[in-house]
């Protein structure tokens, strides 16, 4: 176990857990400049858990969420754990294999979202009582006001909300690795993870994109569904 | 642009002196007796008789109420609002809009917890601006964090204002290049690339020089490696540290048994 941690860990992945938490966090703050609807703010994350494994991964999330915190935004602080496990199962996809090619990336994101929508659920539910100082509460209000149990309200808000973002994520993760210097990745701990199979086509990104599209329409339709009737 | 991103204010006072564990098991303290004590009024109270006085003995008061007023105010008050408006309990309407009734116990409910993240904001913000920080991490690391961990914080404190500075000058630069950034939502997704793009590569390239420039200066070595700094540890601060763990299981005790 302790050998299987430390193996994650080597001169490069020290110094690139800092750099990624400065990714995390700039990335979150350029979509804020460009008022996209999603947060696209573990990035950093998702990269060192695919290329270092799973036990960085999660220490990048948790630290990243900690500096977050106490640096811009003190509403983000008890989500470590959330963020910790995106870095962890992240990491665990990778070493199943998962981030090799653009439809295996788009379903790492999906299992990563899953886990961060049920790993939410119960700091927002005893923390808040459902009820965060995030934009998506509203949605769990009105579900709440429908006479949905709090539990469901606030999974099924995560659900709507969550897998978009992962999956944007993901991609983007993915997209930055492949462009990155072969020399670069084989100083990491896991390379291999990140070796695409069969080179990155580009109708499998097209096709990719086409998923992530289709899940905002969905998102949008029953979101437009909940809140119309 | 500051240097490092660092909360520090330097003073001469009883809190600036306490050992940084001893700061940071109180911090640990008064956020979880905000959170677990049972009795409703614990958070109110816990500011007027923790964290007030706590900022006037270190000598940080007038700053501390600036940010307490420009920043935690504000989000514990977003939280009460929404709190207030949303939480669906208790049956006694004060007033209605629209779907959404506040009730009696909603704006008790919302108020607690309001104070709660305040309390909880306020005892970090005390406790980092009492508190250098490579001083904390240097007594962590003699206590037996390894030496990895506060490289990955004192580093992050340091290249997160630099990160920030160049994707500010890169979305200056991409705009000045006539990058959309204010149009449509597909403009602005696709303007992602351009400014994500050159902000991580940027960024990255550097990871293997800084690896090679620690890994020169003996970063993985197993010796145990000597400290410049001494940081007092006098035995007041670990007693105050065993009262301090008592109250925490204390107050969860008493949670876990009026639950």
């Amino acid at each position: 176990m302790l050998e299987k941690i430390k193996n994650n860990f080597n001169t490069q992945t020290w110094v690139l857990i800092p750099i990624a938490i400065g990714i995390n966090i700039a990335v979150g703050q350029i979509v804020l400049v460009l008022k996209l609807p999603v947060f696209l703010d573990s990035i950093g994350t998702v990269m060192v858990a695919a290329l270092c494994g799973p036990w960085a991964g999660a220490l990048t999330g948790a630290l990243s969420n900690v500096i977050w915190g106490i640096a811009i935004d003190p509403g983000a602080l008890p989500w470590w754990p959330v963020a910790a496990m995106i870095g962890y199962m992240a990491g665990r996809m990778a070493q199943w294999g998962f981030f090799k090619s653009w439809w295996k990336v788009v379903v790492t994101g999906f299992v990563v979202a899953l886990t961060a929508a049920i790993v939410s659920t119960p700091i927002a539910v005893y923390l808040f009582g459902g009820i965060t100082a995030s934009g998506s509460s509203f949605i769990t209000a009105y579900l709440l006001q429908t006479g949905q149990g709090i539990w469901s309200a606030v999974v099924s808000t995560s659900f709507l909300t969550e897998p978009v973002d992962k999956i944007t994520t993901a991609m983007i993760a993915f997209a930055i690795i492949q462009g990155l210097p072969k020399r670069t990745i084989g100083g990491y701990p896991k390379p291999e993870q990140v070796e695409a199979e069969g080179g990155t086509n580009k109708n499998q990104m097209y096709i990719a994109i086409g998923v992530v599209v289709v899940l905002v329409l969905f998102a949008a339709f029953m979101l437009r569904n909940i809140l119309g009737g | 642009m500051h240097e490092r991103l660092s909360f520090h204010i330097k003073r001469d006072s009883f809190i600036h002196n306490l050992n940084p564990l001893t700061k940071l098991v109180l911090t640990l303290t008064l956020i979880l007796i905000a959170f677990t004590f049972p009795w409703y009024w614990t958070p109110h109270l816990l500011v007027l008789v923790a964290i007030i006085p706590l900022s006037l003995l270190g000598k940080v008061f007038r700053e501390f109420s600036v940010t307490a007023l420009r920043l935690i105010l504000p989000a514990a008050g977003f939280l009460f609002l929404m709190q207030a408006f949303f939480q669906p309990v208790g049956s006694d309407v004060i007033f209605k809009f629209y779907f959404l009734d506040v009730t009696q116990e909603s704006l008790m409910f919302a108020f607690r917890n309001a104070m709660r993240v305040f309390v909880m904001v306020s005892a970090f913000t005390l406790f980092l601006v009492t508190t250098h920080p490579s001083e904390l991490m240097s007594d962590l690391t003699r206590r037996g964090l390894p030496g990895q961990f506060s490289y990955v914080i004192i580093s992050t404190l340091q290249i997160l204002p630099q990160i920030i500075a160049k994707s500010q000058t890169i979305i200056a630069a991409q705009r000045s290049r006539g990058l959309d950034t204010e149009s449509s939502f597909f403009k602005r997704a696709g303007s992602l690339i351009p400014l994500v793009g050159p902000l991580v590569f940027g960024s990255l390239m550097e990871v293997e020089e800084r690896a090679i420039a620690i890994e020169a200066r003996g970063f993985t070595s197993k010796q145990t490696k000597t400290s410049l700094h001494e940081i007092p540890d006098p035995s007041f601060d670990q007693m105050l540290r065993w009262v301090l763990v008592a109250l925490i299981i204390l107050s969860i005790a008493l949670n876990l048994w009026l639950s």
